[in-house]
């Protein structure tokens, strides 16, 4: 199948300017990152609501909260672990116990910036986000779901982590609206569930085709939000399929296979296999090298789920 | 511009129910941080009863100046306050260190009219104040911004990011009060981390600064009536204070940092806020 492939930035940033021409509360916090989160249309039509503050994530995210006190709605996009672990007691405190309508986007999330190495790494995104009262996150699965999303955290009041990645990646759906919570069915089947986000999702949509192929019947779901789970389409397909399988570009701990996990232990124990990145420093590399040491790639996800259900 | 013998005994008088209330709330829960709150509470009397631009009936105006207390230990000072100034009904004093009380130990802008954030973990307040300010100038509003800061809260980095920003941003409607008591809990701030100069450091931050005893009530409402000082700069005030102000045992003493009084410390310290209630009762009468 031949996709169309955009880069998520750059529709991030289109989605972003398109609201905040027709919301004048809408504004943009730059930490030296804002032109290339595709925010520099913004600049130029909007200066006085492009706001630059240099490499300070600290007291941007201070300041963000400030200004939606105020009514504004602030967004602030930047390297993913810069924007939720260099911030992270602003972002509990100042957007998440002051319940502000604050938008905090990471990007070149997961293990995009493979070559950077471990500190541009964000694979504990997930986890501390969700772990913030009141706080939703957000994981589009490909550029039609950022559009989506934008749409939906902008409207949604309150504060929203979302993460994005980098570079060119393929539309995978027909465009429609995102509801926050609710996750979408990509295939049904019977055999197990497999549970992914973020855009890692094309990946799996390849290796499901191929278990196909092998005859194991797979029914797969597609998580834009992270938090708060699906939990309703989560648990309808785990009492027929009986095994659960998670696929995210994240730590193993604490992000979605943890959740799913505790929604598991609590509503409906299932054999689960939470497939991610090792609890470990990931060395520095090609991305898609660095991907398959992780058993992340479209063959390790193929032979890792086939395991699991044939054990 | 002095005040008048009568606007100074008022606000003192003021201050002196304000303290009144803060030691009614430490009987009510046991303890408290009271020797931050009595550094800075002077400056907040003068605040809420000379300065802001705030109606307790009407706490939500978009056109309301902001107080935002970054040093949210001291949250005594502000609930005591406003108190005074009728923004709650007095008896909730009562319910300080009670479980659901609406004066947690650190404001909470969820409980309680007036508070416009959850500061106590510090160095947030400045940013917090400085969005404040900026979202102002993008309306196009007048109203002005003030925040108190502690001085053992100043090596906390990030309050200095926020002041690099609200001095880029030409945010000259901030003023930013460092209430400079000269403890912290483990002993002076010079010797725990010295900041020292900080009114230098301010300024080369992009800062106007002064420099004022923040028990006088002339220096007090003179420093804040007269902000900004330069046009298109944020303004600071160095505020020399003593710890534990107006309890006699306590004053400048690191002891009162967080104060677990005795029956009879607490006895002492009613019989001693009362006397000065009655004294500037009757001047202020007079």
């Amino acid at each position: 199948m031949t996709r169309i492939s955009r880069d998520p930035r750059k529709v991030f940033g289109a989605a972003v300017v398109a609201a905040a021409d027709l919301d004048d509360q809408i504004v943009a916090l730059s930490v030296d990152s804002g032109l290339s989160s595709g925010l520099g249309a913004l600049r130029d039509k909007h200066p006085h609501r492009y706001l630059e503050f240099g490499i300070m994530e600290q007291a941007a995210t201070g300041i963000a909260s400030g200004l939606a006190t105020a009514g504004k709605v602030p967004v602030l996009c930047a390297i993913a672990p810069f924007v939720t672990v260099r911030n992270y007691e602003m972002f509990r405190n100042d957007l998440g116990y002051m319940r502000q309508n604050v938008k905090i986007v990471g990007r070149n999330g997961g293990l995009n910036y493979s070559q950077l190495g471990p500190t541009h790494h964000s694979l504990e995104d997930f986890a501390i986000t969700r772990m913030i009262p009141g706080v939703v996150v957000l994981a589009p699965q490909d550029c039609g779901e950022i559009e989506a999303a934008v749409t939906a955290m902008l409207n949604h009041v309150g504060p929203v982590y979302m993460r994005i990645g980098a570079g060119l990646i393929p539309d995978l759906f027909e465009d429609a609206p995102l509801v926050i919570g609710q996750g979408r069915l990509i295939s049904a089947g019977s055999d197990v569930t497999v549970i992914s986000t973020g855009q890692l999702t094309a990946g799996v949509i390849d290796a499901v085709q191929e278990l196909e192929a092998q005859g194991i019947s797979v029914e797969h779901i597609g998580l834009a939000t992270v938090w708060p789970l699906d939990e309703q389409l989560i648990l309808d397909s785990v009492r027929r399929t009986g095994r659960v399988v998670t696929v995210e570009e994240h730590y193993v701990y604490g992000g979605l296979g943890g959740a799913v996990a505790e929604l598991l232990a609590a509503k409906h124990p299932a054999a689960l296999a939470a497939i991610g990145v090792p609890h470990e420093f990931v060395s520095s590399g090609p991305y898609e090298e660095v991907l398959a040491h992780c058993g992340l790639d479209a063959a390790s996800l193929i032979e890792r789920i086939a395991d699991f259900v044939r054990r | 511009m002095n005040l008048s013998v009568t606007d100074t005994n008022t606000l003192a008088l003021s201050a002196a129910r304000a303290r009144r209330n803060v030691i009614r709330m430490i009987a009510a829960g046991g303890s408290g941080h009271l020797g931050g709150a009595f550094s800075c509470l002077d400056m907040v009397t003068a605040l809420y009863g000379r300065v802001l631009n705030i109606d307790p009936a009407d706490v939500s105006n978009k056109d309301r100046d902001r107080f935002l207390l970054s040093a949210g230990h001291k949250a005594l000072a502000q609930y005591s306050v406003l108190a005074v100034h009728n923004f709650f009904d007095e008896s909730e004093l009562d319910t300080y260190g009670s479980r659901g009380s609406h004066l947690p130990g650190h404001p909470d802008m969820h409980k309680l009219a007036g508070v416009e954030g959850n500061t106590g973990a510090l160095g947030h307040g400045t940013a917090i104040a400085t969005g404040m300010a900026l979202a102002a100038k993008i309306d196009g509003r007048t109203y002005r911004v003030f925040t108190i800061l502690g001085d053992g809260e100043l090596p906390e980095g990030s309050n200095w990011e926020a002041f690099a920003a609200a001095a880029h941003h030409r945010l000259d409607n901030l003023v930013a009060v460092i209430d400079h008591n000269y403890f912290q809990i483990s002993g002076s701030v010079a010797e725990v981390m010295n900041m020292h100069s900080i009114a230098d450091k301010l300024r080369a931050f992009g800062w106007s600064v002064r420099e004022i005893d923040g028990h006088d009530f002339d220096q007090i409402v003179a420093a804040f009536d007269d902000a900004p000082y330069e046009h298109g700069r944020p303004s600071a005030v160095v505020a020399h204070t003593i710890k534990g102000q107006g309890i006699s045992s306590l004053a400048g003493r690191i002891e009162s940092h967080y104060w677990q009084p005795s029956d009879a410390e607490l006895a002492d310290a009613v019989d001693e806020a009362d006397a000065l209630i009655g004294l500037l009762s009757e001047r202020v009468a007079v």
